[in-house]
């Protein structure tokens, strides 16, 4: 469309955001579209090589947010980062994010292999954490920068191969707590290293999904770890929100995913109209074109989707951001992005 | 003393339904026992029981977990069973060739649609994860395949279906195959544009569709 059609933001990224903290509304809703792995596109270098590479990643999310100008910076490649410095092997591939290789927990036993990491060396947290530290450096005065990991049950399917670890949590329940312990108490201290480098720590919990398992298992394993997480953030994040995504359905969750008390979701395959009335009272929402639309329609298509998306979640009581379901797609047009950002200027106004 | 067939069939079923690996393997042992037809006991108690929990799946009630440590308790009974099929048991069965596409290591989806077509009566060759796109073709053209089943979780990988689909056409060989796709980023939308048969958003689903795309009765 004509750009002049388009209206002017009148804040910056970043105080966009805080109206949202601040319980204000802004000039037009944020857009936070989940810029993962296709930062590396945007600075033209092969994704396997960003994602190990602390100056090629922070580097590609700064350029990321230049070109397209979303109001969250988010470091992640895999949401196998923190279980792979746990000792979890990874494949990596050259211009795609890596893989699980062998999971590290074949046997029972071996659950005296996983230890808390050494941020300073294992696995890929000094990329995560230098390049944090880069983009805050570089553009923290006008945009949030977050860093992104897993959720303990995430963290603990990567580690134990997620097809035998949805079974341990009918045989070996005790065990799977233990696990989780661990799994959590690593999370705690990668939330520390993030706050230390005035970073958003976001947290990811997709095995959660209730597109994998039920509302039992969810309050059972993955509630009462998350609930922990969130109350880490609230007392060490200096009054930074909570924030919470879980791919795939969620719906059956709501309400664990209530107590375990986060302040903002990102949501997947949900009606943004139902998770409104459901939470929106307590929650800022976020969401939630289809990925894989992305990838596959044009602008157009991406503006009336975005706009179905704007016309359930504004009047959120909390808030509404717009935003994508999960990852944008690695190969996403840029004029699709475009168009969906630009869909939070067309539709998300509160200046009007 | 020899217990009655009908205990026995739902002994097999709920033991199944019901996560109960022990109690139907032991059932399973009693039928052998019993001199109960393996052929019944299979089709009319564990696979009774498999299709139960596919439909519990396919309502919500039954995850993951449930639905897998379901055919774990499915298969450990049906070797129990096996060894005494009548030769005759030999069903002519639609041939299906399923795996994950080249690139893509993600196999949970796939292993549950594979499961939920061998309870349906396919004959399943299953190529595993990470397959070359070639692979299917070749494999579907050697066992004289009637489906190709192809799995993907992830955006890069999705095209690679339509690469297969391609294949076929390229040899001509196109309408020999049915082909059914599937997995997070596919939509009935995507399978249209590639020109796939059909398309699934589940494991349950899954079956429904390869059953009419196939022409099979379903079952009531």
């Amino acid at each position: 469309m004509l750009s002049s059609l388009i209206p002017k933001d009148n804040q910056t990224s970043l105080e966009r955001v805080l109206s949202y903290l601040q319980g204000q509304n802004p000039q037009r809703i944020a857009c936070f579209p989940l810029i993962l792995n296709h930062a590396a596109r945007v600075l033209g270098v092969p994704v396997g090589k960003c994602i190990q590479d602390a100056e090629l990643f922070g580097k590609a999310h700064v350029a990321a947010y230049r070109r397209y100008g979303n109001d969250l910076i988010t470091f992640l490649s895999t949401t196998s980062t923190l279980a792979e410095a746990m000792g979890q092997r990874m494949n990596f591939i050259e211009d795609d994010a890596p893989q699980l290789a062998e999971p590290l927990v074949k046997e029972l036993d071996d659950l005296k292999k996983v230890k808390v990491p050494d941020f300073t060396r294992d696995g890929r947290m000094p990329v995560y954490l230098q390049a944090t530290e880069y983009a805050v450096a570089e553009v923290g005065s006008e945009v949030c920068v977050s860093t992104v990991l897993a959720g303990p049950f995430t963290t603990a399917a990567a580690l134990r191969g997620a097809d035998v670890f949805v079974k341990d949590l009918y045989r070996n329940k005790e065990w799977v707590h233990e696990l989780l312990e661990i799994c959590c108490e690593a999370g705690l201290r990668f939330i520390d290293e993030i706050l230390k480098r005035k970073s958003l720590p976001i947290i990811v919990e997709p095995i959660g999904s209730a597109s994998l398992v039920s509302p039992r298992t969810f309050k059972e394993f993955v509630a009462p770890y998350l609930k922990r997480m969130s109350d880490h953030i609230h007392a060490n994040g200096g009054g930074l929100p909570a924030v919470l995504h879980i791919c795939g359905k969620t719906k059956p969750n709501w309400g664990p995913m209530l107590e375990s008390e986060w302040d903002i979701w990102s949501l997947d395959g949900v009606d943004m109209g139902e998770a409104k009335e459901f939470a929106g009272h307590r929650v800022c929402l976020v969401g939630n074109v289809t990925p894989a639309n992305l990838l596959t329609n044009t602008p157009e298509e991406i503006d009336a989707e975005a706009k179905a998306v704007c016309a359930k979640g504004m009047g959120s009581p909390c808030g509404f951001i717009l935003g994508s379901g999960c990852e944008v797609p690695i190969n996403t047009p840029g004029e699709n992005l475009d168009a969906l950002i630009n869909a939070a200027r067309k539709y998300g106004r509160f200046d009007l | 003393m020899a217990r009655a067939r009908e205990e026995i069939l739902q002994d097999l079923a709920d033991g199944v339904l019901n996560l109960d690996e022990e109690l139907a393997v032991n059932t399973a042992h009693d039928a052998v026992e019993a001199g109960l037809d393996a052929y019944d006991a299979i089709t009319n108690g564990l696979v009774r029981g498999m299709n139960r929990a596919g439909e519990l799946y396919d309502e919500e009630e039954y995850f993951v977990p449930e639905l897998l440590i379901c055919s774990d308790a499915m298969y450990a009974a049906l070797a129990v069973l096996e060894p005494h099929l009548k030769k005759d048991d030999s069903r002519v069965r639609q041939r299906c060739v399923i795996g994950v596409v080249e690139g893509d290591t993600h196999d949970i989806g796939k292993n549950l649609v594979k499961l939920m077509l061998d309870v349906g009566g396919f004959e399943i060759y299953d190529l595993g994860r990470n397959v070359p796109l070639a692979d299917f073709v070749e494999k579907a053209k050697e066992v004289n395949a009637d489906l190709i089943c192809l799995s993907t979780l992830m955006t890069t990988t999705m095209n690679g279906m339509a690469t297969v689909i391609e294949m076929l056409k390229e040899e001509g060989i196109r309408d020999r195959f049915k082909v059914l796709v599937g997995g997070g980023p596919i939509s009935q939308a995507f399978a249209d544009r590639i020109g796939a048969d059909g398309y699934a958003d589940n494991a349950a689903s899954a079956v429904r569709v390869a059953k009419k795309v196939c022409n099979v009765a379903q079952a009531a």
